[in-house]
């Protein structure tokens, strides 16, 4: 077989992932964001290591010298998530380990309930789904655990959502925020008549969109619409509600990058 | 019936061309694929409007079949393909299925009686074995599901294909959670013990027929690992991790070959380069010319050793040069017409390593599908034929082996994410038991317990 040398390559194609990759390692990274308290370090450190048994055992250690665990999933929960979080967005980590980590955190959150009857201050609730034909679910699926691992109670309805079903959740979970995923041309229309089915009723709330087969374009064509095109940017657009409110016009002048 | 692969169709990788492939295969009128040329395969979806009646289904394909033939005479083209992805109201009302290749293939023998050419048409039956929450692989749709099959063959298509599914709900879980195991598990056994059942059925539907049971692709999960790795600057999923879902994947598709199936494998089958070393059969493969589709980090590598050049899929819609169907086939048959040229030249070869050299070095999947590296994959798969469990997990380490050679060779370039997600796939695979049998018990339990959404009974077990 043929073969190129090796100085050659170069001007063949540029590994720009590899001329840019940071210097830090993801742990020494890490190792600088996670909280300096002696009882909430061992926790978030956990989270970001996705190990769900360590994450209790750290719960236990500081619900042992007196913390409350209801405190404690935003204390120390949260933060860790966080730390895994912005690592994410940074590019340092890739999504596995959020999935993992997110997972950790779900199951801390857990814990901490059953060790209180106190209820948690709850961030707010977004309902996702993917469209009504449509089965493909990984994006949506990432999109759930990103916006869990946040802090936000999802309502996940899974794939290939009747119009009316995503209605009813809606009337029923009042989010802060609807998402929908479609990854074919063929079923993305259905956004179309769940906003006009959400505006007849006279509930006006974002509605998230993206996927596969989703453009900006599309989603401006109707009055709820914002598109988002990573999954990272339904948190983002959640979060942007939460700080400065619903406006569907400002999250698309943020949001909307085309 | 179904006979493993313990040994390969060619004596060393450099036997594999573009062109040729060692079982050439007859399809439709007057086409014989993999015997000395390559044939463009052109791949399209009605628009959505069209979905919404038979009648206007109908129309649509024979809109885009006349379309796609008559810009294939235009230029001159000696051979086409037509490849029909069944949008699921043809695979679940199995006539409109049948409907829609006989209205396909009434143009394409008006066209071959006119002008010659030599053409085919291939069905691929949408994989419809799924409830909203569950997959359903053995349940009342596969009644159906094999109809679709039956009709399609009945009414004019000359050559059957799916995209199948089995094993998917493990591995969507596993592949997410970098789950080594899971995603052996889901593509390496689950898969391939669905591939067996499918295949075997569809090879008599098609023996009964006379017409081809061409092949499979691991589309729903080694293609969904690639989607989910992205671009070089993207952070879902190693690229490296993506190669080894890759390399079992091969391992799966193979099955249909083994139940009955002659080839050309799927277009979108990545794995296709692997699956001919070992059996020789012709193989459809798609790159630079499915950008229309989605995007990859191999455009020009994935020509290496094709027999079907094809475009993956194209919405039908106009353009400024005619129609999508136009447009995207004529750019398939001059990229074939410059094969055929190689090959009339004696530089076929050559060509074949240009080819695969301009990507080879660009990402680690491409690198282990470089024809031969490919090749050494296909070994570790028939070492152990016998053994779906084994072969899969022979390749997977065979995987990471080829790529840690290609980074001690200085050529291959990757990021200190990428070396450690492959130190870790490799870890935890050389760390699996060797005995199939265990391993199945083992992720039985695991995973009935993990993925709510999985249900042995699907396979049988
Ligand atoms: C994997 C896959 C499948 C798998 C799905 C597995 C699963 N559990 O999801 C399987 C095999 C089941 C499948 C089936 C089919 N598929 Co398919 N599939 C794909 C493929 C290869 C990759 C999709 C994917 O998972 N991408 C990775 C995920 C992570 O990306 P994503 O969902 O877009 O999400 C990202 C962002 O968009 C964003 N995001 C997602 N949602 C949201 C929401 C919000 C609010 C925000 C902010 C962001 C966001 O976050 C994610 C990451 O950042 C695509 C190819 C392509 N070009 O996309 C075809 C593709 C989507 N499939 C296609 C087709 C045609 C089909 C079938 C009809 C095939 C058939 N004949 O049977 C069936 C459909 C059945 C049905 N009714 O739905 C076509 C659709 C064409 C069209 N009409 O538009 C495509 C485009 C392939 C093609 N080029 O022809 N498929």
């Amino acid at each position: 077989m043929l073969d190129l040398k090796l100085e050659d390559i170069d001007g063949i194609l540029v590994r720009y992932n590899v001329a840019l990759e940071k210097e830090m390692t993801p742990d020494e990274a890490a190792e600088e964001l996670y909280p300096k308290d002696e009882l909430i370090y061992p926790i978030a450190k956990s989270i970001y290591e996705g190990e769900e048994e360590d994450v209790v055992d750290g719960l236990k250690a500081a619900i042992a010298a007196g913390k409350k665990p209801i405190d404690l999933i935003n204390d120390a929960l949260m933060i860790g998530m966080g730390v895994v979080s912005k690592l994410y967005d940074d590019g340092i980590i890739f999504l596995p380990n959020v999935m993992m980590s997110a997972d950790a955190m779900l199951n801390g959150i857990e814990f901490c309930k059953s060790q209180t009857t106190e209820v948690p201050e709850p961030k707010g609730t977004v309902v996702c789904h993917v469209a009504e034909g449509d089965v493909h679910d990984i994006g949506k699926n990432i999109v759930a655990a990103l916006l869990r691992a946040a802090g936000y109670d999802v309502t996940d309805l899974g794939r290939d959502v009747p119009v009316d079903e995503v209605i009813e959740a809606v009337v029923k979970d009042k989010p802060i925020l609807l998402t929908g995923t479609a990854l074919m041309t063929t079923t993305m229309y259905a956004f179309k008549e769940i906003n006009d089915k959400l505006l007849e009723k006279g509930l006006k709330l974002p509605f998230a969109c993206g996927g596969g087969a989703v453009n900006q374009d599309f989603v401006a064509q109707y009055d709820l619409g914002v598109y988002g095109e990573e999954a990272s940017d339904a948190v983002k657009i959640a979060d942007a509600i939460l700080a400065s409110g619903n406006d569907i016009e400002k999250l698309r002048a943020e949001f909307h990058k085309h | 019936m179904v006979k493993k692969y313990t040994s390969m169709a060619y004596a060393k990788a450099d036997d594999m061309l573009f062109g040729n492939s060692k079982y050439p295969v007859k399809a439709g009128l007057g086409l014989e694929i993999g015997a000395g040329y390559t044939t463009p395969e052109l791949n399209y979806a009605p628009r959505p409007q069209a979905g919404k009646s038979k009648d206007k289904l109908i129309k649509e394909y024979e809109r885009i079949t006349t379309d796609a033939m008559a810009r294939m005479v235009q230029i001159g083209a000696p051979s086409i393909v037509l490849e029909t992805e069944h949008v699921e109201q043809m695979s679940n009302n199995p006539d409109w299925g049948g409907a829609v290749a006989h209205a396909q293939k009434t143009i394409m023998e008006e066209y071959h009686d006119e002008y010659g050419i030599k053409c085919a048409l291939r069905h691929t039956i949408g994989d419809i074995r799924e409830d909203r929450d569950y997959l359903q692989l053995r349940g009342d749709k596969y009644t159906t599901f094999m109809e679709a099959f039956e009709q399609c063959a009945q009414n004019g298509a000359d050559m059957l294909s799916v995209e199948s599914m089995g094993g998917k709900e493990v591995f969507d879980y596993s592949i997410l959670r970098n789950d080594t195991a899971g995603i052996l598990f889901g593509i390496g056994v689950l898969g391939s013990m669905d591939m067996e059942m499918i295949w075997s059925d569809i090879a008599d539907i098609a023996k009964k027929n006379g017409v081809v049971a061409a092949g499979d692709t691991d589309c729903a999960q080694a293609n969904t690992a690639m989607f989910i790795a992205g671009g070089l600057l993207d952070k879902n999923l190693a690229h490296t991790t993506a190669i080894v879902a890759r390399a079992i994947s091969a391992s799966r598709s193979l099955c249909a070959y083994e139940a009955g199936a002659t080839g050309p494998g799927k277009d979108c089958g990545y794995e296709n380069t692997i699956i001919k070393s070992i059996s020789g059969v012709p193989i459809a493969q798609e790159g630079k010319t499915s950008t229309c589709a989605h995007s990859d980090v191999m455009g020009n590598l994935t020509m290496q050793c094709c027999d079907l050049w094809s475009n993956e899929s194209v919405e039908y819609h106009g353009e400024f040069g005619g129609t999508t169907v136009q447009c995207w086939s004529e750019t398939l048959a001059y990229d074939c017409s410059m094969m055929n040229t190689a090959l009339k030249l004696g530089k076929g070869k050559d060509l074949r390593d240009i080819l695969t050299l301009s990507d080879k070095y660009r990402d680690p999947q491409g690198y282990v599908l470089a024809y031969d590296n490919a090749y050494k994959v296909g070994q570790a798969i028939a070492k152990d034929g016998n053994n779906n469990y084994l072969r899969s997990k022979n390749a997977a380490i065979e995987c990471c082996n080829i790529v840690e050679e290609g980074i001690n060779s200085g050529k291959l370039r990757l990021t200190r994410f990428e070396t450690n997600a492959l130190a870790k796939v490799k870890a935890d695979l050389v760390a699996l038991t060797d005995d199939a049998d265990k391993f199945m018990s083992e992720s039985l339990t695991k995973y009935k317990q993990e993925v709510a959404v999985f249900r042995p009974e699907n396979y049988g077990l």
